[in-house]
């Protein structure tokens, strides 16, 4: 039997081209999420840190500096890596040990770095995320990667070109409304169409941006978040699941098995399903994969996404609004921070931070994140908690 | 059981004489392109290599407009994905040449013609 786990504060730096070390980044967002919890360093009893390019910016083995620097140097931290993945695989580890009994309040944070290498070599580096013998060796980019699964999809269910760029406006109209968004910039269907192809048929626009960036949560027992008398939500559901690394290894090319595995397990321990959900903050690193989500997780029958996403359905006034954030086109992805980051938008959406973007009456919320093509992947779902 | 030594090497052997070396599981006949050491459908863990025909039919694929590094200078190319003829298995490989999506239809023909250190498992149209 595992305890309740709630999420009592969190924080984020803004997301783009940052010029602080990958550590100083990390501490900025370390820092907002321990004031907004109410805590001092001292009562974090364990650090869970996810980042993949530490290297980039020579530093790995990264928990324990962090730990130093936040003067608590005896606190056992541990970094985790799972390509863009990271921070909810890291999330789902935090939650687990908390579950489990063994902590009562711990820091998890996400942390990346990479915009000072180029574009071309962050690019080079990224497809090191992919099964490079089979994929990244044979020319394909991660842009190519979720190219060849945009037109699996668009071949089989007829969507087109343009349903993909409505998912990139809609989000992009959400990131407007986000002051820590990497890109801000309100865009048209028409613009993302007439972007240049990275790979096609993924245009630039399609494509999320290169970011640095932290976002750090703290996870406790409930009997903690009920003492600190400040505002909190409980983590009601938590799965992962896992696909081939290749896509040349899955029998379905337009759907991510992960993403219905760890939605599966995720309901079911929450006892809700999709209906339930008042929004989501889901994967898109890249249009198509916005549009493969939401069929996975439930929301939209197969091959039925791009059309509603093109109706409005996902938008903040939508049937289910997806990425009020901005998602990772329009808010950013700093790789390893970015699963992080979707549980720092559930909590500001719930404690009346999130300004313009607020979807209004929101009880329950769905983050949804997964490492390089969908091999692996978690999902989460969160309480709001009345305090009245 | 098999060891993973050598196993990239012998692919990539395979390649150049335009085969396809997969592994095929002894006690249930189910086919895998990775180094494997136990059978995902069975988990036995007997594989016997399999050389199958270097040709196949294009599931998906995309042509790079933005290469990665080391592809710069391979010109327009497609990385593409492809059901092996004659196998339920499927691989991915390079495709120099290929500009626009009408050069390439989704079910057109492809076979493999080597193993390039540079670009990896060579493709062309057939």
């Amino acid at each position: 039997m595992t305890s309740k786990v709630c999420v009592l504060g969190a924080g984020s730096t803004k997301y783009g081209k940052l010029n602080e070390s990958i550590i100083e980044i990390a501490l900025n967002a370390a820092k907002d999420a321990i004031e907004s919890a109410g805590i001092t360093p001292k009562e974090i009893q364990a650090g869970y840190i996810s980042n993949v390019f530490g290297v980039a910016d020579k530093q790995v083995h990264m928990a324990p500096v962090i730990m130093s620097n936040l003067g608590i140097s005896h606190v056992p931290g541990l970094t985790i890596e799972s390509a863009c993945g990271s921070g909810s695989v890291m999330f789902r580890e935090a939650f687990a040990n908390v579950a489990a009994g063994f902590y009562d309040c711990v820091l998890a944070l996400g942390v990346e770095k990479v915009t000072h290498t180029g574009t071309v070599h962050s690019t080079t580096l990224f497809s090191y995320c992919s099964d490079f013998f089979y994929e990244g060796g044979n020319g394909a980019s991660f842009p190519g990667l979720f190219a060849s699964m945009a037109r699996a999809y668009m071949t089989t269910h007829k969507a087109t070109e343009e349903d993909l760029a409505h998912v990139a406006v809609k989000n992009h109209e959400n990131g407007m409304f986000n002051p820590k968004a990497h890109v801000h910039k309100k865009i048209t269907v028409d613009d993302v169409l007439k972007s240049p192809v990275v790979a096609s048929p993924l245009k630039l626009l399609d494509c999320c941006p290169f970011s640095d960036g932290a976002s750090a949560v703290i996870l406790c027992s409930e009997d903690f978040a009920k003492k600190s008398g400040r505002p909190y939500m409980e983590i009601i559901g938590s799965g992962r699941g896992a696909s081939p690394a290749a896509v040349q290894g899955r029998e379905d090319i337009t759907t991510i098995p992960s993403t219905v595995a760890a939605a599966r397990q995720a309901y079911k321990m929450a006892g809700v399903t999709a209906k339930d959900i008042n929004f989501a903050e889901v994967h898109d690193c890249f249009t198509i994969a916005e549009i493969i989500d939401i069929e996975d997780l439930g929301f939209f029958p197969k091959g039925k996404a791009a059309h509603a996403v093109r109706d409005g359905a996902t938008r903040l006034n939508g049937e289910i609004p997806i990425n009020p954030s901005g998602g990772l086109k329009s808010k950013g992805h700093p790789i390893g921070a970015t699963g992080v980051g979707q549980v720092v938008e559930v909590y500001e959406q719930f404690t009346g931070k999130a300004g313009q973007r607020t979807v209004p009456n929101a009880e329950i919320a769905l983050t949804h994140n997964f490492g390089a093509t969908g091999a692996s992947a978690a999902v989460h779902i969160f309480k709001k908690v009345d305090r009245k | 059981m098999m060891s993973a030594e050598n196993t990239r090497e012998k692919f990539i052997e395979a390649a150049n004489r335009k085969m396809i070396l997969a592994h095929k599981c002894t006690k249930c006949g189910h086919l895998m392109l990775e180094t494997v050491l136990f059978c995902e459908k069975c988990s036995a863990s007997k594989f016997e290599h399999a050389e199958l025909e270097g040709s196949g039919t294009v599931v998906t694929y995309t042509i790079q407009a933005v290469a990665p590094e080391g592809f710069e200078d391979a010109g327009s190319y497609a990385w593409v994905v492809f059901n092996v003829d004659n196998a339920k298995l499927r691989a991915s490989g390079f495709l120099p040449g290929v500009k626009e999506p009408k050069d390439l239809p989704v079910g057109a023909k492809v076979r493999v013609t080597g193993f390039d250190p540079k670009h990896g498992l060579m493709l062309q149209k057939s």
